[in-house]
């Protein structure tokens, strides 16, 4: 799948500005973005709902304007707050979507895959919401997709279920399914995703492996500890910052300083207690680089307060572009 | 050319396959069952016990019921092309269900198709019903022309699910559908003479005259009329109705979305 350019307004709202990716036959792609950043447009218009206004598209081989019903019989789709009809079973539902396409997969395979093994004969509306999601998770598979998009799959999960849920898609991925997800959850993107785009006002400010993406590897780590004697803290052997009873040096050499530590506990007889090293989450790298597009957490806020002008979000974002493209 | 016979032919499967799923979810929905057919033939019996054997001088003198059976009749095609697809076609936009279906690989045609072809049988089913309650119950007449009933039939069908597409699209919320909806049809057919014939030429008479319910009746009706010369073909009235279906489909064209309209 290719994607160079993409853009699209309504009306004088410029949703994606300019959005380009690749994504390869069996890689898990995930799209991070704030709501309204555009994740969901996108998404829309390389499904052939929605039409594009500039730049090219190619999906499986097609261009989804067109809604080709060649295209449109090997994706596999799972919506965000999408309702099936209520008043019919969970058999009869994929029973009925099944004969939509032309190589389905076995309904109770899938029943059995998305584990509603139990609800299989139970009406759609006695269903729980995360019932209901593994169901959209159900019907986005029942065609044998090549390609699966997931917008949100596990909002309202429990977390037994979302490990399941996991489970389901590494194992289409490693069947050779290729999935595009978009999700809030950082932990599902970093436990998932082969590659990471991050999308803050349509488009794309930092892409790349989990692993890497945002200058993760190579960025300051965090050191944390505690102290059962909080008067030591004034013979340690660095400057140290006091958060409570939590002490936390920041540093390019955390080995160096892991050493140095170490050495001092020993010489004092002082345990570090809690002791964690910890580089930039990916949350971290997340909410940097999508800072100054909507105030939605306490570290934005705090982010958005440092710098007093009123221009603070622009020369947030600009900043976070520049350390996002580094 | 065959092949492509052959994917129409494959997509006519597809929808009749479509509609029994359709008939299964609207037969299980009690509530939506019950008020589109349940009504119209508790009114039907209500009305006949209260004096359908009466004879009554704005139809020319013949029994009530002669007109209650087509009218009736009339409601349920109504109320199954207009107020309960208008009210489910705002529901299943407004909850995703539309979207859905339009990303599904069969042919939008297909899909859409099937939920208007739904409509058409739960008014053909209560069509039957009532002339059959009437005709075992009551002693009604049954029409000698039954090409001008199945004209009536069809024309209604039509033009009435028209008009329940196009005002689906002026609703952008689930909770207030049925109200708008059916408080615009339950007026308009206390105006339109369902519970009692119009007197030619009376206030009534004159304002439903613009409407499309009460010429829908008196199509129905015509084919019933047992009053000597009665005419079974009531074109005037089905032009009206034409006038207003043709009207309603393109608005209904013009305005329709497929994904969840924000209020």
């Amino acid at each position: 799948m290719q994607v160079e350019h993409l853009a699209k307004s309504y009306g004088g709202v410029r949703a994606v500005r300019d959005v380009s990716f690749e994504v390869h036959r069996g890689e898990v792609f995930a799209l991070l973005g704030p709501n309204g950043a555009g994740k969901t447009t996108t998404v829309e218009i390389l499904e052939g709902f929605r039409q594009r206004d500039r730049g090219a598209v190619t999906v499986l081989g097609f261009d989804p304007a067109g809604r080709p019903r060649e295209l449109r019989d090997r994706l596999g789709i799972v919506l965000q707050e999408c309702a099936v009809e209520p008043n019919l079973t969970v058999h009869e539902v994929l029973t009925r979507n099944a004969g939509y396409y032309r190589d389905p997969r076995p309904v109770d395979e899938v029943i059995e895959l998305v584990g509603l093994q139990e609800k299989a004969t139970s009406r759609v509306a006695r269903l729980s919401g995360g019932q209901q999601r593994r169901l959209d998770v159900g019907l986005g598979i029942i065609g044998r997709p090549e390609l699966i998009f997931l917008d949100e799959p596990t909002t309202g999960f429990d977390p037994g279920a979302r490990r399941g849920a996991w489970e389901l898609v590494r194992s289409l991925a490693h069947d050779g399914s290729t999935v595009i997800l978009t999700t809030h959850y950082m932990d599902e993107a970093e436990a998932l995703a082969d590659q990471v785009a991050v999308v803050s006002s349509g488009r794309i400010v930092a892409q790349g492996p989990p692993s890497s993406i945002g200058g993760r590897d190579v960025a300051e780590a965090h050191i944390r500890f505690a102290l059962d004697d909080p008067a030591l803290a004034g013979t340690l052997p660095l400057a140290v910052q006091a958060h409570g009873g939590v002490y936390e040096v920041t540093t390019d050499d955390e080995l160096g300083v892991l050493r140095a530590l170490l050495d001092w506990s020993r010489d004092h007889d002082a345990p570090l207690v809690g002791l964690t090293v910890t580089r930039l989450t990916l949350e971290d790298v997340y909410l940097r680089l999508t800072a100054g597009h909507e105030v939605g957490s306490d570290e934005q806020r705090q982010h958005l307060t440092a710098s007093t002008a009123s221009t603070a979000s622009t020369a947030s974002t600009d900043e976070a572009r520049r350390e996002g493209t580094s | 050319m065959r092949v492509r016979a052959a994917m129409v032919g494959g997509d006519l499967r597809q929808m009749t396959r479509q509609i029994r799923y359709e008939q299964l979810a609207f037969w299980r929905n009690r509530f939506g069952a019950v008020f589109t057919v349940g009504f119209s033939v508790v009114f039907l019996l209500l009305l006949a016990a209260g004096g359908g054997t009466t004879h009554d001088s704005a139809i020319g003198g013949i029994a009530e019921i002669q007109y209650y059976v087509p009218g009736f009749a009339a409601y349920g095609v109504m109320s199954a092309c207009y107020n309960n697809l208008g009210i489910s076609l705002v529901n299943r936009r407004q909850t995703g269900l539309l979207k859905r279906l339009r990303l599904s690989p069969v042919a939008t045609w297909v899909m859409f198709g099937a939920i208007l072809g739904n409509a058409a049988v739960i008014s053909i089913i209560q069509v039957a019903l009532l002339l059959a309650i009437g005709r075992l119950g009551y002693s009604v007449v049954l029409p000698d022309q039954w090409v001008a009933l199945v004209l009536a039939v069809v024309v209604g069908i039509i033009c009435f699910t028209a008009l329940g597409v196009a005002v689906s699209t002026f609703v952008s919320s689930q909770d207030s559908a049925g109200p708008i909806i059916s408080l615009i049809f339950f007026v308009l057919l206390f105006l339109s003479g369902l519970w009692f014939p119009l007197k030619a030429g009376s206030t009534l008479d004159q304002v439903s005259n613009y409407f499309p319910i009460h010429h829908l009746i008196v199509a129905f009706f015509a084919p019933f009329d047992t009053a000597p010369h009665a005419s079974p073909w009531a074109w005037h009235d089905l032009a009206v109705v034409a006038i207003w279906g043709a009207a309603a489909t393109v608005i209904a064209i013009r305005r329709f979305a497929w994904e969840p309209r924000r209020s």
